[in-house]
């Protein structure tokens, strides 16, 4: 179709559209992929820094309906690449999926957004991706993904995998049935404290954006029908070193012995895998049990924590102080970290906040 | 034929912040070899155990994963573009 016949029939397009005219004048979305967007549900699992950017894009480009679900507040480190949040909400102490769910409203009334305070797990996340059209991975750690692909499979519902520390990142869209699954690349997470986080390495906000940029791409070709402009590749890169790559994953499902999209074992959703919290009741501290059993390497783990606070470790645990927050909002919280990856977080009552901050800070 | 192996941000703690490691070459399991023999704690990091590649790291040559070529078999040639790709959990 020739730009100006997209053009006249824009002119004559259910006003409601208005807005998306820029977006509509790409042939390959038009009025009918813009309608496509409208119908659209999206589950975003995570509203932090990839989450944010997911959110903004993809309300801004119209998808109807998005459901937001996270367990954290936010804090004043997270407005360096959390693009959704500001001041106000901290000063409101707000859970990001409220502050994202209000921001949007701002931005973009006509989408429909549902805000999900809570840490999701194998519990939860069936009954949050029914109905969804897409799953978007805004997450920060292994497990949630390894639950969203499990879901994703068993359910046939795309999802699209992204990650980031530092200056580097990956994604991959999975297709059931037709891609390689997450697990068909890295079938089992690194143990806890092996892989440094964001937390403890850093990350600058041009990764996260072009991480979560080439999501939402993704997810707009999915979601307008052009599904065979999608990419088939594992995208990675590190922005510092100035390399991008498109790495030929292709063939992944036939070579791995996948127990997820192959053997359709679904060992993160039926809960062998989670983990698990406990309230020390009395105590203001709650203990979290890993599901699988593993070594700790407590000097790894102590050198990804010396810019967090200084941990002290023997053969048997570690410790270390965290401290979140400023001001009023200061918290103080330690860290005992045992050799099987089993820890007790003190300072707080709350399993989301526990196990947010295992995430965050030794990483899995 | 040495060959210049690029080490990922994750992967740089074991290596004093060294991004770039000149190696031997020949194969894809002797240049890991050697790259573990050469920094403490690297063996673990990608190793499960000798001549098996821990489940959450990839290997790829000139874009290709070794798992479709010949796995720590897949010889090295002068050119090569050797990438160690670790499962990351951040965002």
């Amino acid at each position: 179709m020739a730009l100006s016949d997209i053009a006249e029939q824009l002119d004559q397009a259910d006003p409601s559209l208005a807005r998306y005219n820029r977006q509509m004048l790409w042939a390959p979305i038009g009025i009918e992929g813009q309608k496509k967007l409208k119908a659209a549900k999206v589950l975003l699992v995570g509203c932090g820094a990839l989450g944010t950017v997911l959110g903004n894009l993809l309300a801004r480009a119209g998808v109807g309906q998005l459901t937001i679900v996270d367990r954290d507040f936010i804090e004043i480190t997270n407005l360096q690449r959390q693009v959704l949040f500001d001041h106000d909400d901290i000063e409101q102490n707000l859970p990001k999926s409220v502050a994202a769910q209000k921001k949007i409203a701002r931005i973009n009334p006509e989408v429909s957004v549902e805000a999900v305070v809570t840490d999701v797990n194998h519990s939860n996340i069936e009954q949050l991706a029914a109905g969804k059209d897409l799953l978007l991975d805004g997450t920060d750690n292994f497990e949630t993904r390894f639950l969203i692909n499990d879901v994703s499979i068993k359910h046939n519902i795309p999802w699209i995998y992204g990650a980031c520390i530092s200056a580097m990142g990956l994604a991959m869209n999975v297709l059931p049935g037709e891609t390689p699954c997450l697990r068909c690349i890295f079938e089992t997470m690194p143990p806890p404290g092996m892989n440094p986080t964001c937390d403890t390495a850093g990350v600058l906000g041009p990764t996260v954006s072009v991480v979560s940029s080439w999501q939402a791409m993704e997810a707009m070709k999915l979601l307008t029908g052009n599904r065979a402009d999608l990419s088939p590749f594992l995208f990675s890169f590190d922005m510092w070193d100035n390399r991008f790559q498109q790495l030929n994953v292709k063939r992944a499902r036939e070579v791995a012995d996948c127990p997820c999209c192959k053997h359709r074992q679904f060992e993160y959703l039926s809960g062998k895998f989670a983990s698990a919290t406990t309230s020390l009741c009395g105590r203001n501290a709650v203990q979290i049990s890993l599901g699988t059993s593993t070594r700790v390497a407590f000097e790894q783990v102590a050198a990804n924590l010396r810019n967090v606070g200084k941990a002290s470790f023997n053969k048997f645990m570690l410790k270390c102080p965290i401290v979140e927050g400023e001001g009023e909002r200061r918290r103080e919280y330690e860290l005992t970290l045992f050799a099987d990856g089993r820890a007790i977080i003190k300072g707080t009552n709350e399993a989301g906040i526990a196990r947010a901050l295992y995430s965050k800070y030794v990483g899995a | 034929m040495p060959v210049k192996v690029r080490i990922p941000t994750p992967l740089r703690t074991l290596t004093n912040g060294v991004d770039i490691v000149e190696l031997s070459g020949g194969t894809v399991g002797g240049l890991l070899n050697e790259l573990s023999g050469k920094f403490a704690g690297m063996d673990k990091r990608l190793f499960k155990q000798p001549g098996e590649l821990n489940r959450f790291v990839n290997v790829y040559v000139n874009d290709e994963d070794i798992r479709f070529l010949e796995n720590l078999d897949t010889p090295i040639k002068d050119g090569d573009d050797v990438s160690i790709v670790p499962a990351i959990a951040g965002g």
